[in-house]
């Protein structure tokens, strides 16, 4: 079993947490770096060992507040590594969490559901002003 | 706010190795992320500037919001206060340009005289007298301000009083910080040069303003600085200034031209009939245009439908550029804009020109 991936979150990038033991993917904050292919290859290389024996069911968190184009295009390339968790009679869900009146994430959410082939769910949380 | 305005900025500030200017209501947030930027930016034969450079910044500043005379709900009208810092070759310029009522304007400039006649030990006796004085005037400052800039320094504070009507002027003032150990040998630049940039950026409607170095590392305290200051809009409008600034900053750093290893570019944002205004403009290898441009129309000639399937169509298929981005940070732009993607080439000489591209949403 790989070893998890904890990183702490920065300015710049999310905090991931790749954790097959614990049961718990997920990544969280803002993605805006500037040379994202770089930054998600760890992270990329880690689920391409991991789809080929995944728990019986991942719920696999994204929670981003924000994350910039070249972001989303990888973001995108590891949903469709999740996508190929089915193939092995395995289950997979992703859960996409955007606070309460942030319509940006929401939206972008939306749009990635659109494309993807996974079971995909987008949850409101409330806003941590109030 | 056109492209052809992002050029004419670009004129106007072309020897400034950085500049930041901003116009509208002052808050300490601003005054910290401004400095933070000068802070985090300034070359390193400069280092020693640093604390007086942010000392003066902030006096400058608090000097806008002490001798400002202005109705309490501010939001963005022509003589709306304005600051802007700029470094030319060895000089640090700090400019401020607030209202001040016409009754005050004697008692200003009295001041303003007095200070840039006198000598060090004069200033230094000054200062003491003034530290002491119980009879501080009701502003606050009694003048300490203006010493202090003096001082530190060493030299004098150009003033302009321009008259807006009989109630009301534009007060102007120019803070110069030279480098002591270096000397680029340039003029002084005047402050007529400062009121025709405050003159540009009012009638444009533009609330910051910033020149500089576009690397990556240069583009954080930029998005800072504008996210600090956009506490106050709703977060629907927040999220998309941030988002556009992200796709539209990292655009510069990634496919401009760099002139001598600097990825310089310049940007604005305005407020304008409802809308915010997003401008950029950088150089671009003269090779490289046709195929941005055949890109930037054929975004333009699309509808939103077509664009959010293109979109789509990138985001799961890729298309990935060596810079990683797959164009879609130009897709985002085109379908989120009101309008088209207002774009125009300069040609500066045969190897590179200047690309602005402006926003609204």
């Amino acid at each position: 079993m790989s070893e998890p991936i904890k990183l702490e979150k920065t300015k710049n990038s999310p905090e991931i947490i790749l954790d097959k033991g614990a049961s718990i993917f997920k990544i969280a904050g803002r993605s805006i770096v500037e040379d994202p292919k770089e930054f998600y290859t760890s992270v990329y290389n880690w689920i391409e060992n991991y789809i080929k024996a995944p728990l019986k069911e991942t719920n696999f968190v994204f929670d981003l507040e924000y994350f910039n184009s070249s972001s989303a295009r990888q973001i995108m390339e590891i949903i469709m590594l999740l996508e190929k968790i089915p193939d092995t009679g395995n289950k997979v869900k992703v859960d996409w969490l955007y606070e309460e009146g942030d319509e940006m994430s929401k939206e972008r959410g939306d749009e990635i559901k659109l494309v993807s082939k996974l079971d995909f769910e987008i949850k409101e949380y409330p806003s941590e002003d109030f | 706010m056109t492209t052809n305005t992002i050029y004419q900025f670009y004129r106007l500030l072309e020897e400034d190795a950085i500049s930041f200017s901003y116009r509208g209501s002052f808050s300490n947030n601003v005054l910290t992320m401004a400095t933070q930027l000068f802070k985090d930016n300034v070359e390193e034969r400069h280092e020693k500037l640093r604390n007086k450079l942010s000392f003066l910044m902030i006096e400058s500043f608090q000097n806008i919001s002490r001798y400002a005379d202005k109705e309490e709900d501010i939001s963005l009208y022509e003589n709306s206060e304005f600051f802007m810092t700029r470094n030319i070759g060895d000089t640090f310029y700090i400019i401020s340009a607030n209202l001040i009522d016409n009754e005050k304007i004697p008692m200003v400039r009295e001041k303003l005289e007095q200070v840039n006649t006198l000598e060090k030990s004069e200033l230094n006796k000054l200062y003491r007298e003034v530290l002491t004085n119980k009879h501080i005037n009701e502003q606050g400052g009694a003048g300490l301000g203006f010493i202090e800039m003096v001082r530190k320094t060493k030299g004098q504070l150009p003033f302009d009083f321009v008259t807006i009507d009989n109630k009301q002027s534009m007060f102007f003032m120019q803070i110069e910080l030279r480098n002591p150990k270096e000397d680029d040998g340039l003029p002084s630049v005047s402050l007529s040069d400062a009121k025709q940039i405050q003159a540009l950026v009012a009638q444009e409607k533009i609330l910051m303003m910033h020149k500089g170095d576009y690397s990556e590392d240069a583009i954080g305290p930029m998005l800072r600085m504008v996210e600090e200051n956009m506490q106050n809009v709703s977060l629907k409008i927040h999220k998309k200034i941030f988002h556009f600034l992200v796709e539209i900053l990292q655009n510069i750093s990634k496919h401009s031209y760099a002139l001598k290893g600097k990825h310089e570019g310049i940007f604005q944002i305005g407020y304008e009939n409802k809308n915010f205004h997003i401008g950029t403009g950088n150089f671009i290898l003269n090779s490289e245009i046709k195929k941005f441009k055949d890109f930037l129309d054929m975004l333009n000639s699309k509808t939103v439908d077509e664009l959010n399937a293109l979109y789509r169509k990138y985001l799961r298929e890729g298309k990935t550029t060596k810079s990683g981005g797959a164009g879609l940070g130009l897709i985002d732009l085109a379908r989120e804009t009101i309008g088209k993607l207002n774009y125009e080439f300069k040609k500066i000489n045969d190897i590179y020109s200047f690309y602005s591209l402006t926003v609204k949403f």
